[in-house]
């Protein structure tokens, strides 16, 4: 399958700015101390408006137009652009669990995710999932069988459980740990979690 | 994390032509390993490609052989009914590795690209010789619980962490890369290296080179298949031993075989001893047995991680046991 | 944010903010120009810092400043060099390896850790020592009474008794690794006013620590802290990281956030410390004890010392005419530990009883037998009664429900295929705590109740147990009461810890129950309305829309004439793998007696989480240094193994359920400690049972059962 090369031309458009900006520099008179400084930050200030490249994606039904550096993760993108600070930073190496959210449906560490690989998606977060005053049946069968303490990586269970549910990795409390195994909970409320998981995947709710 | 350069591309061509446009340059797909490393400090690229819109996420059979395309999620490889069917044990391997969160983005490519866990190489305040030629290895004479007892050398005894590709070692997988100008194919067991003198190298794919499918004959393995992993926790940990063992028996006599080990050397490790061993044999314990400390032969440990040299030939045994079990 | 209805009475009274993604930790409070913190560490472990080259990241993209020992603003607790505390940036000494020597401040935290990236420190170093065991050993290495010695009766008693076991146990670090990564926000303020968003498990500790190290008044400090992400001790300090942002804000005149790394967890808020134990026991043929020797030593560090209660338990636990104890603490060059959930005790607990079962083992006879033989009627240590015990019905209750009579005396009996079962118990104690807090109650004519208090909740539910207790005493509805705390400004309580929460506060609420019932009653009495009156009506009546009143609670002489413990018994059933050496924890029952249970969902839940620890320090975690260079080696989440979902089995939870009735008015003891006492010694018990295979050193990992005989 052959389709036509769409690159993003951010490449090398920094290196341009930066030949630019020497340029600036060989003009400029006297490079005097306090020159050099206030050059660098000038310089910092243009940088930035280089550095940063668009993003656009949906976040919980909502479109961002926005951009950002491309080392920006989608959780730090979440937690400190958007200040959607529901998806929790447990490790940022992707071995917690704590930041999982839903991207297209699935269910990805959004720790090890770089917001601008993300580009045209539908990311759903914690706070997306109850609709309105509703809690979606994950959440409240996670009030009912208390399947948290501290709260802290209790979004990215959710997030998980809802996922798990909706692949069918729900035919035997086994299966189901399995299945939760890349949510770590300090707290130790796994066999609440696994309950929790059990009746909404009993209800038939389509979570 | 220095303010890299981000590319998007859609087809490998291009993927390829930015690659060798730039020396320090990688490409990201599911990034579940090379962000990892990026925010440890291991590697520092200037330019990321991200290659996740090539299409190569095939998953088909074509004759007698299972294509895989190099962007094929692990998840979609393990819950594909083509895969569940004609190749249990890499479902069962792709299963055993990681979360189901980071499968749903590690790629098949990616898998096989993975850089070792040795704590060595993740701390760049260590000596390592496989981040940091000629710094020294730091495992050996320290912390080597996890590492290897096969293929090691004096610089690197760090192991390949891939649950995946021990099921592809045992199955005689090709690999096909390219570069821009050409495509090459390769056994999949000469795809990693050992370490020797050159631990910076996991594997032999050029710098202009992308991976782009697997090619894997199909078998009549997979009924009598198991792949045991053994690690400190029940899931979500690496491998202290893992086995992927395949049988395929005729009236209790093992007419095909397949063992490869994980958990123990710089790449997929083949027993081609024992299955040799193994091929015209009664499917007994006391013959599992036999295999297994035949596998054992060239076995070396380094102190913390001697207990492998128990733990391997017991878990061959009971991979085999179990893969013999299977109705 | 408007209180959420409670689905039910039982559920947890934040239980919507948490599912939902409302629930505010530190990190998540948005200031007007917020700037981001990261540490730079020290790549050596002992030392000195021969200089800090700063300019490359001071000069990197967004940088305000970098906060170092060079330039730190003024603290002045800390211009005395040297001493306890550890005073961050006014000093060059390294004392640890990742000790934080410069916090770099930018405008977003991508930019603040490259520049972080960009400090160079050249370092002298000097010969240091971080292996704790290495020390012990070592005649010539400092050691330092951690507590005073104790004995009763003959010293040393056990080495002439019939029957004498007398075995070594040790424990490697564990670090606490609560899934929120520590940190703070901190705002200094023009006029010295400082407002700090925390992770702590106790405001006012808080406020009092930056207080007395910037020497400011206390009221300038507003702490916040009113979600945690999980504590379990290690946020029972204020630490050096938060003390640099609280400078770094000072210096740059800006609200400053700073969340470390799950690597830095390991090296800088404090761990487990390791622990090697000697215990001796003697008893006579009939099976009664007849001498127990507890010695142990635990890890500190260089800079600080740390003491923890590791062999109280020998003294109490055991009807035992002939006791002694020893506890000493080892110096090394590692962070200075602090009190890991269960703390000392369950570092003790794992050495005695394991040295118990294989006193049982040795007579032949049933460890649980063996227990309740041995069972003390009053406490021998204090010569005083237990106010509350009932570990016999206890044994029975939780020896039924794992189906105990399955069990083989002899280890090795219970085979299925390649896997081996057995059975194991082991019994925790805590101190029952109770300390003195103040809890305002303001009831409105709205028929609401508002209760307050500079109380923590790091997890266990403190406000769902505060709102119960409230309910039951006015009748009213727990929607319509909010329990408000992590706010530094209410009445004070002390930090969360050592399982006190809710006796402590929990009596502060009730004494405010009970005088605002009173004053209901008299108000309905002044205004000849029904002494039975609903208090809106009374309200309502004499005008008034809301009635208040401040209570300071504490406990009492009862002290005095009582020893107070929470008790707990966990019976464990493993299966272990004989090829592979994999253990699989198959059932666990564990029985509190902690008085009554005031909560019953989350104490069940504060049981389930305790017994899920108690599965990681059994069996999985394992905080590993290479002494070489005294840097941790496995750091981070996927080579310290925290218990995932698929290693916790079904766990059943009984509680006795019975008032003490003299520890406090609602006659509830503390459960977050015992919940984990005793539990890894129930794991190796098991293990022994299933596999004649005595392991002493934790965690017990595969190649421990492959390597044991």
């Amino acid at each position: 399958m052959q389709s036509s090369d769409k690159e993003s031309n951010q490449g090398d458009s920094r290196r341009d700015f930066l030949k630019k900006s020497s340029l600036i520099t060989a003009i400029a008179l006297t490079p005097s101390v306090a020159v050099k400084a206030a050059e660098n930050q000038a310089d910092e200030r243009f940088a930035e408006l280089f550095e940063k490249i668009p993003l656009n994606l949906t976040v919980n039904n909502k479109a961002y137009k926005t951009s950002v550096e491309p080392r920006v993760t989608l959780l730090d993108y979440l937690r400190e652009e958007l200040h959607l600070t529901g998806t929790k930073k447990g490790c940022d190496h992707g071995q917690c669990g704590a930041c999982t959210v839903h991207v297209d449906g699935e269910r990805v560490n959004s720790c090890l995710s770089l917001a601008v690989m993300n580009e045209g998606k539908k990311i759903t977060t914690i706070e997306g999932l109850a609709n309105g005053e509703e809690l979606h049946p994950m959440q409240a069968a996670f009030i009912k069988h208390d399947g948290f303490q501290c709260g802290y990586c209790t979004p990215g269970q959710i997030m998980s459980a809802v996922a798990c549910v909706n692949e069918g990795h729900t035919n035997s409390r086994a299966e189901i740990s399995e299945y939760m195994s890349g949510n770590i909970c300090r707290c130790g409320a796994y066999p609440n979690i696994v309950d929790a998981i059990v009746e909404v995947s009993k209800g038939g709710t389509k979570a | 994390m220095i303010n890299f350069q981000y590319l998007r591309t859609t087809s490998a061509k291009s993927a390829l032509a930015l690659l060798v446009k730039d020396k320090n340059s990688k490409f990201i797909a599911g990034g579940t390993n090379l962000i990892d490393l990026m925010k440890r400090g291991v590697t520092a690229p200037e330019k990321l490609i991200d290659i996740n819109h090539v299409p190569l996420k095939q998953i088909e059979l074509v004759g007698d052989k299972i294509i895989i395309g190099a962007l094929a999620s692990n998840t979609a490889v393990a819950e594909s009914s083509l895969i569940k069917e004609k190749l249990p044990l890499l479902a069962m391997a792709l299963n055993a590795g990681a979360s189901a969160q980071l499968r749903n983005v590690a790629t098949v490519g990616g898998n096989m690209m993975q850089r070792t866990r040795c704590g060595y190489f993740y701390d760049t305040e260590m000596p390592c010789n496989k981040r940091q030629p000629g710094s020294g290895c730091g495992a050996i004479g320290g912390f080597n619980r996890m590492h290897a007892i096969f293929g090691t050398s004096d610089k690197c005894i760090a192991v390949h962490p891939s649950d995946m590709c021990i099921a592809l070692t045992a199955f005689d997988a090709s690999v096909v890369l390219a570069n821009n100008k050409t495509e090459r194919k390769i056994l999949f067991k000469d795809f990693h290296r050992l370490a020797g003198d050159t631990p910076q190298l996991d594997n032999n794919l050029k710098t202009d080179e992308m991976i782009i499918r697997l090619e894997i004959p199909t078998n009549n393995l997979g009924k009598n298949s198991h792949y045991l992993k053994v690690r400190d926790r029940a899931s979500y940990a690496f491998a202290l031993i893992s086995v992927g063992a395949a049988l395929e028996i005729s009236n209790n006599r093992i007419t095909d075989v397949r063992l490869a080990m994980g958990g123990v050397a710089h790449k997929p490790w083949r027993l081609t001893a024992s299955e040799n061993f193994l091929k015209g044999k009664e499917a007994t314990v006391e013959n599992f047995e036999k295999a297994a400390k035949l596998a054992m032969v060239d076995a070396k440990g380094f102190g913390e991680n001697d207990f492998k040299l128990q733990m391997a030939p017991n878990s061959i045994i009971e991979a085999l046991t179990v893969a013999k079990s299977k109705a | 944010m408007e209180k959420q209805l409670l689905r039910d009475e039982n559920d947890r009274v934040d239980g919507v903010y948490k599912v939902t993604g409302k629930a505010k930790y530190f990190a998540e409070y948005e200031l007007p120009g917020l700037t981001y913190g990261v540490l730079v560490t020290s790549t050596i472990t002992k030392g000195k810092i021969t200089s800090l080259d700063t300019k490359a990241a001071e000069k990197a993209p967004g940088v305000i400043s970098v906060v170092s020992h060079l330039n730190k603003p003024s603290a002045p607790a800390y211009e005395q060099e040297g001493g306890s505390p550890f005073k961050i940036f006014y000093t060059d000494k390294i004392f640890f390896n990742g000790q934080p020597i410069a916090i770099v401040v930018a405008n977003t935290f991508e930019r603040a850790t490259y520049a972080a990236s960009l400090i160079k420190a050249t370092y002298a170093k000097e010969d240091f020592n971080t292996d704790f065991e290495k020390a012990v050993g070592d005649t010539k290495a400092k050691k330092l009474q951690g507590q005073p010695d104790y004995k009763r009766g003959i010293e040393n008693a056990y080495k002439t008794a019939e029957v004498i076991v007398e075995q070594k146990y040790h424990l490697p670090i564990e670090t606490h690794n609560p899934m929120e990564l520590h940190g703070i926000i901190a705002d200094w303020r023009p006029n010295n006013q400082v407002t700090v968003y925390a992770k702590t498990q106790g405001v006012k500790a808080t406020q009092g620590t930056i207080a007395n190290v910037f020497k400011i008044p206390i009221e300038n400090i507003q702490v916040n802290s009113e979600f945690v992400g999980g504590g379990f001790g290690m946020a029972l300090r204020t630490w050096p990281l938060e003390i640099a942002t609280v400078m770094a804000s000072k210096h740059i005149g800006k609200p400053v956030k700073l969340v470390i790394t799950r690597m830095q967890m390991f090296t800088m808020v404090g761990n487990r410390p390791a622990a090697v134990q000697t215990i001796g026991l003697g008893a006579n043929r009939d099976g009664k004890l007849t001498g127990i020797t507890h010695r142990a030593f635990g890890e500190t560090s260089v800079y600080e010392n740390f003491t923890e209660g590791v062999v109280n338990m020998a003294k109490f636990m055991y009807q035992c005419d002939n006791v002694n104890t020893q506890y000493t603490v080892v110096p090394v060059d590692l962070g200075v530990p602090i009190w890991m959930r269960g703390p000392g005790e369950a570092t003790g607990a794992f050495a005695l009883e394991s040295a118990i079962d294989e006193m049982a083992h040795a007579l032949n006879m049933d460890p649980l037998e063996f227990r309740i033989k041995n069972d003390p009627e009053k406490d021998q240590q204090r010569n005083k009664p237990f106010s509350d015990k009932n570990i016999k019905e206890a044994y029975r209750i939780g020896s039924q429900k794992i189906g105990w009579k399955e069990r083989k005396n002899k280890p090795g009996s219970l085979v299925d295929g390649q896997w081996k079962m057995g059975y194991g118990v082991s019994i925790g104690v805590f101190n029952a705590n109770r300390g003195r807090a103040s809890v305002k109650g303001i009831l409105k004519a709205d028929g609401t109740l508002v209760l307050q208090s500079a109380t923590s909740d790091i997890g266990p539910g403190t406000g769902t147990g505060m709102t119960l207790i409230a309910s039951k005493l006015l009748k009213i509805p727990g929607d319509k009461i909010k329990f408000e705390l992590g706010d530094s400004s209410l009445p004070p309580a002390p930090s969360q810890g050592g399982s006190a929460t809710l006796s402590t506060v929990g009596s502060a609420v009730n004494d405010v129950c009970v005088s605002l019932k009173s004053t209901i009653a008299e108000l309905a009495a002044n205004s000849n309305m029904d002494a039975t009156s609903n208090f809106i009506d009374v309200l309502k009546k004499n005008n008034l829309p809301s009635i208040e009143v401040t209570k300071q609670s504490q406990a009492g002489k009862e002290r005095d004439d009582y020893s107070m413990y929470s008790f707990s018994i966990h019976f464990v059933k493993v299966k272990v793998h004989s090829l592979t050496g994999v253990v699989k924890v198959d059932k666990i029952v564990s029985v509190g007696d902690s008085g009554t249970i005031v909560s019953p969902k989350t104490a069940r839940s504060q049981m389930v989480g305790g017994a899920v620890g108690g599965v990681g320090m059994a069996l999985t975690e394992e905080s590993i240094i290479d002494h070489r260079y005294g840097r941790y080696i496995n750091n981070n989440f996927a080579d310290y193994h925290v218990p995932v979902n698929a290693d916790i089995p079904e766990i059943e939870v009984h509680f006795i359920n019975k008032p003490d009735p003299y520890i406090n008015p609602m006659g509830a003891k503390g459960m977050g400690e015992i919940a984990l006492i005793g539990f890894s010694a129930a794991v190796a018990n098991a293990v022994f049972n299933a596999t004649g295979k005595r392991i002493r050193t934790l965690p017990i990992t595969p190649d421990k059962i492959l390597a044991t005989a």
